[in-house]
């Protein structure tokens, strides 16, 4: 084994190693010494009290921002910038990379981008196949015919399969058209500058003043090219007609998005996004072989400019479908694949850190400060929902006599009951919140919805067990024993897969 | 305009100042130690957790009322003998003494605070003797030897009813029992059995007048039913035997006894007779055995009123006999 591969390897092992660790210590501490067990649980659960009031903090401000500003006219705000700062020059590469999408998915993407206000003839969208799916040229064929007029240039690619190098992945198709897209962009002579890319996930949404929201902050940013523009993603597509339990799930991935575009030093890519062209050439692009291709293209722009790169969020939302499928169970399973994948992001850790390794430019105590914030990020996610809802009661269980006569034994549920109090408070103003991003009820909802949309609440706690931490420790061990993930698309269903 | 990042900054920070700041408090509270503003130190103690049967008692610590009510725990005790006692209105009070210890929870969870005035009703409406109370049914049975009748109740007197008479030439009963099916007793004194019957509307051929089983060559000591509700267990001072409840019915000598008057249980769910007999050892000393026979076959009862008395039983350790 090579030097590289052995530091890969280590690093793959470290996330869910730690993860595992603490799990099977604090179990055995729980049977062994169950005083030391239950005063780290308690130290976990005021941790997480706090974590959780502060969270929602950040949540409350972004949702406040988020407000204030989608509905903000930001094309208008764009013509008035000074001409010098080019906005007529620029143009916007839209890839949809699509792997088996068919037209009632593919076709509200493309016109909500049709009805995007801004200068359509700026817009270069491709729609990226992969060739390897039987119905990608006849959907193709259909959806040039019906949209093609309707930009500056529509382009659709096909992937080919199996290409040396490449994984099934989205990133690899995204690389594939952005590709075609630079022979089409450089052929018409336009600069590479004056392109900002958007890798939108086939189902994505875009608000009318999408564009325009990002073109302002491009302009206006200080070095727009050393940034990602993320918008905030939301899951409204179809979120009257999914089920309670997939749509407590889209919600609160929702919420996450909006907590971490406050936390901007931890701010990472995800799902549908925008960067500068020119920064995408240089750096070669999505990665062709990870499926967290999202937050990998950052990282790899934060490599490549030395750390002086970041994610400017974008206060305005992009919507896709909420994954569901034909029963509970089913759905269940669609979820858990999904965040399973979203948990794969595990993989840039072992990315980052050797990226660090070779990288000399950026300062030690960022690079410590970023891998410890990824690191973190992860065994929290594994270790969380396991230590609350499990191992939380494990020292009463198997404390025996004398360590159920003692206080803490007496004071360790009145503490997790605490932390029960203040996520139910929590919880309401999530309930809240989640009410002021919903889209109107469509004709033919039931108002009674409304009801359900309070009450299934309730359902927190069980999914919380079951998505909680399940599959961050199902995506660590994989890449601790090298069970390399395929790319699992998710089943995308505004239409009920 | 509001710079959201110094406002999360201000937040981070302040967060992280409110879990390093409480966190000692919160660990010093779950392992008990109680914080002293004046010397500035923590000291371990104990906590008495306090739930009674009616809640709402008051509790008195050492004399002193305390502001909460049962259920309640009383924190922060420095280590001691305590004296509590709860009070509640129109119940009995509740004094104890308990000694804290330093770092544990001292429970008193089992407390009962008893109604002055206790919840008592008389069931019966005529006189008894003595009853069985049927928790299954829900009913009581009472014996009046001296009238010679058998009355019901529900469990809360109603439904008083005489259900039978007892045989007018039966005397001095000494043990009496309802059988599983609740449609007749039996009854018995040193030398007869009576087998009343409660419902003459019954599935077998029984008969209306009581069934009486004489035994005037021994001393009855007691008598079970059978789950099958027909045939009666009988331990007299020589055996132990099976009898149907018919009448001219002949009794089956499972087991020859040595003690006259051996102790037994009978347990009907498993049909099976546990009884102790003396044994005398080769030293000629005498000790006790406890014996299970087990009678939980129909068939093997059927069996043995079909063989009798040609066929003798064989016990495990003890000898089996037929008539």
């Amino acid at each position: 084994m090579n030097k590289d591969v052995f530091l890969k390897r280590v690093l793959e092992i470290i996330p869910g190693g730690l993860s595992w660790g603490i799990i099977i210590t604090l179990i055995l501490l729980s049977i062994l010494h169950p005083v030391t067990s239950a005063v780290i649980i308690i130290t976990f659960d005021f941790y997480w009290i706090i974590r959780t009031v502060y969270l929602t903090t950040l949540l409350i401000l972004a949702h406040h921002r988020l407000k204030r500003q989608r509905n903000e006219d930001w094309f208008a705000s764009c013509l008035e910038l000074p001409l010098d700062r080019g906005f007529k020059e620029l143009c916007h590469l839209v890839i949809f990379p699509v792997y088996n999408e068919g037209l009632e998915v593919l076709r509200p993407s493309l016109n909500s981008l049709s009805a995007s206000r801004y200068l359509k003839e700026n817009f270069i969208v491709v729609m990226a196949f992969e060739e390897r799916n039987i119905a990608a040229r006849s959907t193709a064929g259909i959806l040039e015919q019906e949209f093609g007029a309707k930009f500056g240039a529509y382009l659709s690619t096909f992937h080919p399969d199996g290409l040396k190098g490449e994984s099934r992945t989205k990133g690899a198709n995204a690389t594939w058209a952005a590709k075609a897209a630079k022979k089409y962009i450089d052929s018409r002579g336009i600069a590479h500058e004056h392109v900002i890319v958007s890798c939108f996930d086939a189902d994505t949404c875009v608000e009318p003043e999408y564009f325009g929201c990002l073109s302002y902050h491009f302009l206006t940013s200080d070095k727009p090219h050393q940034a990602s523009y993320q918008p905030m993603p939301v899951y409204n597509n179809n979120i009257w007609q999914a089920p309670s339990f997939a749509r407590l799930v889209e919600i609160s991935s929702s919420f996450c998005q909006l907590i971490e575009s406050m936390r901007l030093e931890k701010f990472v890519t995800f799902s549908s996004h925008s960067m500068s062209f020119k920064t995408l050439v240089e750096i070669d692009y999505w990665p062709v072989n990870m499926i967290s291709d999202d937050s990998v293209i950052y990282w790899k722009g934060y490599l490549h400019y030395n750390g002086d790169y970041r994610v400017v969020p974008l206060y305005i939302t992009v919507s896709m479908d909420v994954a569901y499928s034909s029963n509970i169970w089913r759905t269940m399973v669609v979820q858990y694949k999904q965040k399973r994948r979203w948990a794969w992001g595990v993989e840039n850790f072992p990315f980052v850190v050797s990226g660090f390794i070779k990288n000399k430019n950026i300062s030690l105590l960022n690079k410590l400060r970023r891998s410890f914030h990824l690191l973190e990020s992860h065994v929290t996610w594994a270790v969380w929902a396991v230590i609350l809802g499990g191992i939380g009661y494990l020292p009463v269980f198997f404390g025996g006599v004398f360590f159920n006569q003692s206080t803490i034994a007496y004071n360790l549920p009145k503490i997790t009951g605490l932390l029960f109090q203040s996520t139910v408070l929590t919880s309401l103003i999530w309930i809240f919140l989640s009410w002021t991003i919903l889209p109107p009820r469509p004709k033919g909802v039931s108002w009674l919805k409304n009801v359900v949309l309070v009450l299934e609440w309730a359902f927190v706690p069980v999914i919380i067990l079951i998505l909680g931490s399940s599959p961050a420790i199902d995506a660590q061990t994989r890449l601790m024993f090298a069970k390399y993930m395929e790319f699992n698309p998710t089943l995308k269903g505004n239409r009920v897969v | 305009m509001l710079n959201f990042q110094k406002i999360r900054s201000s937040l981070f920070y302040f967060s992280v100042f409110l879990f390093f700041i409480g966190l000692p408090f919160i660990l010093a509270f779950a392992l008990g130690y109680k914080f002293n503003a004046r010397t500035l130190r923590f000291s371990k103690t104990g906590l008495i957790y306090i739930k009674t049967q009616p809640d709402g008692a008051k509790i008195y610590l050492n004399g002193k009322l305390m502001p909460a009510r049962s259920p309640a725990s009383i924190t922060e005790l420095v280590p001691g003998v305590y004296k509590i006692a709860l009070e509640l209105a129109q119940h009995y009070p509740w004094r104890g003494e308990i000694d804290v210890e330093a770092g544990k929870a001292s429970r008193f969870d089992k407390i009962i605070l008893f109604p002055l005035r206790p919840d008592l009703a008389q069931l019966n409406q005529e006189r008894f003797s003595s009853f069985r109370i049927d928790t299954e049914k829900r009913a009581v049975y009472y014996l009046d030897q001296e009238n010679k009748v058998v009355y019901k109740s529900n469990l809360d007197g109603g439904n008083f009813e005489d259900i039978a008479g007892l045989p007018d030439k039966f005397a001095q009963i000494t043990g009496w029992d309802i059988s599983a099916d609740k449609k007749k007793m039996f009854i018995f004194n040193n030398h007869q059995i009576g087998v009343i019957f409660f419902d003459t509307g019954s599935d077998h051929d029984y008969s209306d007048s009581p069934v009486l089983l004489d035994y005037s060559q021994e001393k009855i000591i007691n008598v079970f039913w059978h789950s099958d509700s027909y045939h009666l267990i009988v331990l007299t001072n020589k055996y132990v035997q099976v009898v149907e409840s018919r009448p001219r019915a002949l009794p089956i000598n499972l087991v020859k006894l040595n003690k006259e008057e051996a102790p037994a249980f009978y347990d009907a769910k498993e049909d099976a007779l546990y009884f102790s007999d003396s044994q005398r050892s080769p030293n000629g000393s005498i000790y006790n055995n406890l014996y299970k026979l087990e009678l939980n076959s129909d068939l093997y009862l059927l069996g043995i009123l079909m063989t009798q008395p040609f066929h003798a039983l064989n016990l495990k350790g003890k000898e089996g006999l037929g008539e």
